[in-house]
């Protein structure tokens, strides 16, 4: 099977790390081979039709920033569609970042793959979040496969696991802490009593909030995945705009406090209901799955036959996600 | 046939009498009555247990003496007839009138507004108050609804249970 990735940041890189990792065992246990014969960053690419040593591309990267600097095979200025038109896949991985304004170029790089008959896998939230229908519908009509498990919760499985693995069910209702940041922060807030201001600060300082944490912390990233989790697990038709979002940063001790007094912690939960389609803070009791402390996920599924299932897992991290990926991956090939 | 009620009184002399009262009124007959002084809820009220006897009749109208009287009937035969419901709401609390955040709760019908913390925070930071309600069974959604509506005119963050 040959693969194409379009951006080769931490999850891009992530997929090259684990694919060269597991390449024998791929190959035992499932018959797969998988090649990288592209790979594209915001200034160029690396082409070959032979497969591209995934080794070699993160060191060009780590070295020289980009991977047009691949011997040989690297290109400048080859990017987006046109790096498309050039390289010789059958499933595009669209790792480029998260875009919620119009879901570019994201959308644009997997309408084309979609028509060109290609397969995509993806970890991108924007285009999920803002179109969901004209994606799946445009990959039900060329008849390809578009998988999506690492765009919600990482590494923690939910999408496929709703689908497959509790097949038959229906779901009434998801409740999720779907964003790992905001839990490393109210976690922090609980235990060591700090103010909301301080507690982002040290968590832009260990690199699990981003320099802007706008998105994660106004409760924006969340809202994205329960979007992608209510289209595609409960078949309702929703984007981005249909959430009722509030974030955390007026969270204060005081309520921190209150809370606690009551044996409840407070955290950014999305849920998705009947009526409901929301992403704010909310009461968890202390001791049950939604305590979970730090960057870990969580998410109870509410169906009809099997009552409530929940999962627990890493939301983020380059491997972790990659492996979300690895897995779509396998699944496509084994279909 | 016989009942078993929980009733909640404040603790006062003369509540008891209330009770028993309407009780015998409508002809129903004592069985037990347990009454602990010493153990109060969160409100500072006294629980009551009662097992009462008479015809069907006879206690449905002994039900609906009480609730005239506005007695808090806690459990009709080990049935909980109200639920608690917690939330904490941020900002400006008391600035924004808290006795009227209360009153449209309190308006809500079976609702009662049992618990009020309030935490005041250092200037110009918002202040956090945590909110207690009991709500007869199946009024929680509606209950949340109505804060997180309160919520929006006032510009509170509102923090409910999930
Ligand atoms: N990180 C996680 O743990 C995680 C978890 C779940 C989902 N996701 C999602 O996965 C996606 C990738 O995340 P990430 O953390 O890997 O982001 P990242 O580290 O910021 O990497 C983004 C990559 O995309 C490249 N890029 C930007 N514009 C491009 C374009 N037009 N064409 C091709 N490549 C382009 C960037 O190129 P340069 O290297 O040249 O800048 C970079 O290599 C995002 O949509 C994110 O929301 C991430």
């Amino acid at each position: 099977m040959n693969i194409c990735i379009m951006g080769f940041g931490a999850v891009g890189k992530g997929v090259a790390k684990v694919i060269s990792i597991k390449k024998d065992e791929l190959k035992k246990k499932y018959g797969l081979d998988l090649k990288i014969t592209g790979v594209s960053d915001s200034s160029g690419a690396a082409i070959s039709p032979d497969g591209l040593d995934p080794n070699l591309l993160l060191e060009v990267k780590e070295k020289e920033g980009r991977v047009s600097q691949y011997p040989e095979y690297g290109t400048d200025n080859l990017t987006g569609l046109n790096f498309l038109e050039k390289v010789d896949y059958d499933c595009l991985v669209e790792v480029t970042p998260t875009n919620i304004d119009d879901g570019e170029p994201a959308r644009s790089h997997m309408l084309k793959a979609f028509k060109d008959g290609k397969d995509v896998v993806t970890s991108n939230k924007g285009p999920l979040a803002l179109n969901f229908r004209e994606l799946t519908e445009a990959a039900l009509s060329n008849k390809v496969k578009f998988k999506y498990e690492a765009s919600v919760g990482g590494a923690m499985p939910i999408i496929n696991f709703a689908h497959d693995t509790l097949a038959g069910c229906n779901f009434e209702s998801i409740f999720g802490i779907l964003n790992g940041t905001t839990n490393y922060i109210l976690s922090r807030m609980a235990k060591e009593g700090s103010a909301y201001e301080q507690t982002l600060k040290e968590a832009q300082e260990m690199g699990i909030a981003e320099t802007d944490p706008t998105q994660d912390v106004e409760g924006l990233d969340a809202a994205c995945k329960i979007v992608i989790l209510a289209n595609s697990i409960m078949n309702k038709d929703v984007s981005l705009k249909d959430v009722y979002i509030n974030g955390i940063s007026k969270i204060n001790q005081e309520s921190i406090l209150l809370a606690k007094k009551e044996g409840y912690l407070i955290k950014l939960v999305a849920e998705a209901s009947d009526d409901t389609l929301e992403v704010s803070p909310r009461l968890v009791k202390s001791g049950t799955p939604f305590s979970v402390d730090g960057t870990m996920n969580v998410a109870t599924l509410n169906t009809d036959l099997a009552e409530d299932v929940t999962v627990v897992g890493r939301g983020a991290g380059s491997i972790e996600t990659a492996s979300a990926i690895l897995s779509d991956l396998i699944n496509i090939w084994k279909s | 046939m016989r009942l078993d009620l929980v009733l909640e009184l404040l603790d006062v002399p003369g509540q008891l009498l209330d009770v028993m009262e309407p009780i015998s009124a409508a002809g129903a007959n004592i069985v037990t009555i347990i009454h602990q002084r010493d153990v109060k809820t969160e409100k500072g009220m006294v629980s009551v247990q009662v097992t009462i006897e008479g015809d069907k009749e006879t206690l449905d109208a002994v039900l609906n003496l009480l609730r005239e009287r506005n007695v808090n009937i806690v459990e009709i035969d080990g049935v909980i007839q109200k639920e608690k419901i917690r939330t904490i709401i941020i900002g400006k609390i008391i600035e924004s009138d808290i006795k009227d955040t209360i009153e449209r709760l309190n308006n809500l019908e079976g609702v009662l507004v049992a618990d009020l913390d309030l935490k005041m925070a250092e200037h110009p930071k918002e202040s956090a108050a945590k909110i207690i309600v009991e709500a007869d069974f199946g009024m929680k959604r509606d209950v949340m609804n109505k804060i997180k509506e309160i919520g929006e005119v006032k510009n509170f963050l509102v923090i409910n249970e999930i």
